[in-house]
């Protein structure tokens, strides 16, 4: 696994300015655009491995995310970043920044913090697109005005080419995995390796990864791997429990996690003005719980994952405390309950490393379940 | 006179209290019976201004998180919740939800109101919580019944002009799609007139809560818990405009006749999120016995004040939907850390506060995730002692009492010391 405190590092030693970006679904692009280096700080457990500055600050029923979120940035390593982007994807993550900055205080450290309110109110409910516009605009005159940068549209443009090419070649990695010549361990780590260097180092790896395992045209159709399931939740499993996956003989064929297809899947077509761009982002934004104007697009687009991918089983990976995902999940389970789908629901906490083993058997029963279907032919769509 | 005698003469019932417990009835059997009757009916989150409501002939609203409290404090709470823990809904969240769909997919079976009447429109915002809008989302998929999202931005300093307007023309969204979907027309006219009620309510609740500034205090904190219930349920009504004057002059005429709830009053503390409903009783008896009273809390000081503020906010006769947007972050949780700070600084000032209780509430996150900070805050910064509880304000299976009660009363110890290092030899 590669230590991301390593490319923080190399980041400050190349003298890039660094933002860090609360998850989930921050305008990389612009970031970007200003001369940025934008890092989504995700799934952050397997660098920071504990959370003792942070538990100065949040109780112990924080999610995970926002728990070591917090520690990288009260941590050495926090401070090679140049600033922090943020919006209200949820109620933990919204009460951090001032959190955030009584302990950065604590140290000596400040951070300048850059604040958008998105919209969660249905399209068709609230006409919020003024709205949005206004604070894409705002948000772009604080950033000149604190970097010392002029926004160009036409580097806007190159910076929305670079990241729809990256998101291209992530997919074309998810087909890979789907057809079984990658391991969805592989593909987690490569996802998450990326999100903390820039994107055309990360458009190069992903690049050469793909020159060495190129697709064919017909591997965009789904393939014909037994034991076929797809994943659901804000973060991938940890790659332990992926491993006990793969080694019951499960594929992942497709997904629907936060930090991977629910972030990866849109890019919108180029315009003039970035406020409109980012309308089109977050108003075509594949559903995720967080954006809560999505509800009503969720159920149809778990179902055409399923059919699309020809999954046997869903694996929901329930992040502790995180009540987004846990309201859904009871629904999600009952429609796939009716569609024939097998479920399985597993809850990943803070120390779940240390109870890895409780998984392995109930991975291995779905896993027979799935299998005992395959002979019989009951979860054909 | 004994203290114990003292203590049973502080705790009757008071006329409020016999008052607001009729009052409660009736809010449900009206609810119950309009609905009956065919009325339109709104489920709403707590924040939403019902006074808009008033602008329609006969719109009704019930209130999930009102109810939810309300059985958690009749002891119903842990089976709803389990209820809802049945279907599959984690015990990880918040026990109003559960116990609300507890109760909803139940039939309303076990509920001191026979739950509530089922819906035409569901209405959430996300100031105040915003996985209410996933709880709300549940009905609005089972029952396939529209769902109303406010959206309202997070307060990190007060309100801004461009949020302001953000948030009226929702309002007026809102307004046109209950005119849509009951076919009854709007009359801003009468919501003016809900507002000059809900300024009178407001008005007289706040003078109620300055009681606390006497010493004893004329009032505990279980008192404000318990009679916040029919702002929400009655909210721009002349009955709770007047329920709340009554409350208020009987308190104040108590407090003139040296009657007060703990009259042996050491300790003046301060409470920092919802009220344990399962505990009202037990946690006032048992804090009257050391002498500590409960005076104020962050959870019902915010009633009527700004971001921020301590002071009622009042309505001035102007355009109903600028005023209600204005004051719809009153409730703590819309409120950054800072905004929370100001308001309990003056709260601590105001009232001679000794100590604060941080109620860290799992049920809660968006209220209980700064407190760590505030609690650092509010000691090193005004030198009043504080401790941190562990809670959750609807389901007493997460809650022990003997753990919590060490807290406290070391907490008194604390405020002993301090009083002991100040006192001149």
């Amino acid at each position: 696994m590669k230590n991301i405190n390593n490319d923080m590092k190399d980041n400050k030693a190349k003298g890039r300015k660094v933002i860090g970006c609360f998850p989930l679904y921050p305008p990389l692009e612009l970031f970007h655009s200003l001369g940025l280096v934008p890092v989504t700080l995700w799934g952050l457990k397997d660098s920071i491995p504990t959370t003792g500055k942070s538990d100065r600050h949040l109780q112990p029923y924080a999610c995970s995310v926002a728990r070591h979120l917090t520690e990288f940035l009260l941590s050495e390593n926090g401070a090679a970043l140049d600033g922090l982007f943020m919006y209200n994807a949820c109620d933990t993550l919204r009460n951090l920044p001032e959190i955030i900055n009584c302990g950065l205080a604590d140290t000596g450290r400040s951070l300048p913090i850059f604040k958008i309110h998105l919209p969660m109110a249905p399209r068709e409910q609230t006409e919020s697109r003024a709205y949005l516009r206004a604070r894409i605009k705002m948000l772009i005159n604080e950033l000149e005005e604190a970097y010392q940068v002029t926004f160009s549209i036409e580097k806007f443009r190159q910076s929305v080419s670079l990241y729809r090419e990256m998101r291209k070649l992530c997919k074309a990695l998810e087909t890979l995995v789907a057809n079984g010549r990658m391991s969805y361990n592989e593909f987690s780590r490569i996802i998450r390796d990326g999100w903390f260097v820039p994107a055309e180092d990360q458009l190069l790896a992903l690049q050469k990864i793909l020159q060495d395992r190129p697709l064919s045209k017909r591997e965009h159709v789904p393939s014909a791997v037994q034991s076929r399931i797809v994943v659901s939740g804000i973060l991938p499993p940890p790659l332990h429990m992926i491993q006990a996956f793969e080694n019951a003989g499960l594929t992942f064929v497709g997904n629907d996690i936060a930090s991977q297809n629910r972030a990866l899947f849109y890019t919108p077509a180029m315009v003039d003005d970035p406020a409109d761009y980012y309308v089109d982002f977050y108003n075509h934004h594949y559903p995720c719980t967080t954006l809560l104007y999505t509800a009503d697009r969720r159920v149809a687009a778990i179902r055409e994952l399923i059919l699309s991918t020809r999954a046997q089983g869903v694996v929901f990976i329930g992040e502790k405390f995180c009540e987004f995902e846990y309201f859904e999940i009871p629904h999600l389970e009952k429609i796939l309950k009716d569609m024939g789908v097998p479920t399985l629901f597993l809850e990943v906490s803070i120390d779940d490393n240390d109870y890895s083993e409780a998984y392995v058997t109930r991975i291995e029963t779905f896993a027979e379940l799935i299998g005992s279907a395959n002979q019989g032919g009951r979860y054909a769509e | 006179m004994p203290n114990e005698d003292k203590l049973k003469a502080g705790h009757k019932k008071t006329e409020a209290g016999k008052r607001l417990s009729k009052m409660m009835i009736n809010d449900y059997m009206r609810l119950h019976q309009k609905a009956g009757e065919g009325a339109f009916v709104v489920w709403i989150a707590i924040v939403v201004p019902a006074e808009l409501f008033s602008g329609f002939e006969n719109v009704v609203y019930g209130v999930p998180e009102s109810h939810a409290a309300m059985s958690a404090g009749k002891g119903v709470g842990p089976l709803q919740c389990e209820k809802a823990e049945r279907l599959g809904y984690s015990m990880d969240l918040c026990s109003y939800a559960r116990i609300d769909l507890g109760t909803a997919f139940d039939g309303g079976k076990d509920s001191p109101t026979f739950g509530l009447p089922k819906p035409h429109l569901l209405i959430s915002d996300n100031n105040n919580c915003s996985l209410l809008v996933k709880w709300f989302d549940v009905y609005h998929r089972t029952w396939d019944v529209p769902h109303f999202i406010l959206d309202i931005p997070f307060c990190y300093e007060q309100q801004t002009a461009r949020d302001l307007n953000y948030i009226s023309s929702q309002y007026r969204d809102l307004i046109r799609t209950i005119e849509t979907l009951s076919g009854q027309k709007f009359n801003i006219d009468r919501v003016r007139e809900a507002l000059e009620h809900t300024k009178g309510a407001l008005t007289n609740w706040k003078r109620f809560l300055k009681t606390a500034a006497s010493r004893p205090a004329g009032l505990t904190v279980f008192d404000s818990f318990v009679q916040m219930a029919p702002f929400l349920t009655s909210r721009g009504t002349k009955a709770l405009a007047e329920h709340y004057r009554l409350l208020a002059d009987e308190t104040e005429e108590n407090v003139a006749k040296g009657i007060f709830p703990v009259p042996n009053e050491k300790y003046r503390l301060l409470w920092d999120n919802i009220a344990p409903w399962h505990q009202l009783n037990k946690m006032s008896s048992r804090l009257a016995a050391l002498n500590a009273n409960l005076i104020a809390a962050s959870y019902t000081y915010c009633m009527g004040s700004l971001e921020g503020e301590f002071d009622l906010y009042p309505y001035d006769g102007g355009d109903p939907l600028t005023y209600l947007a204005r004051i719809q972050n009153f409730s703590i949780c819309p409120h950054g850390l800072e905004l929370r700070y100001q308001a309990m600084q003056r709260a601590i000032e105001t009232l001679g506060i000794d100590g604060v209780i941080f109620a860290s509430n799992r049920s809660c996150k968006v209220y209980s995730l700064m407190q760590m900070d505030m609690l650092k805050r509010v000691t090193e910064r005004l030198g009043i002692p504080s401790v941190m509880i562990d809670v959750d304000h609807a389901d007493i299976r997460k809650y022990s009492e003997e753990s919590v009660f060490t807290r406290i009363e070391a907490l008194l110890e604390v405020i002993d010391a301090k009083r002991g290092a100040q006192t001149p030899r």
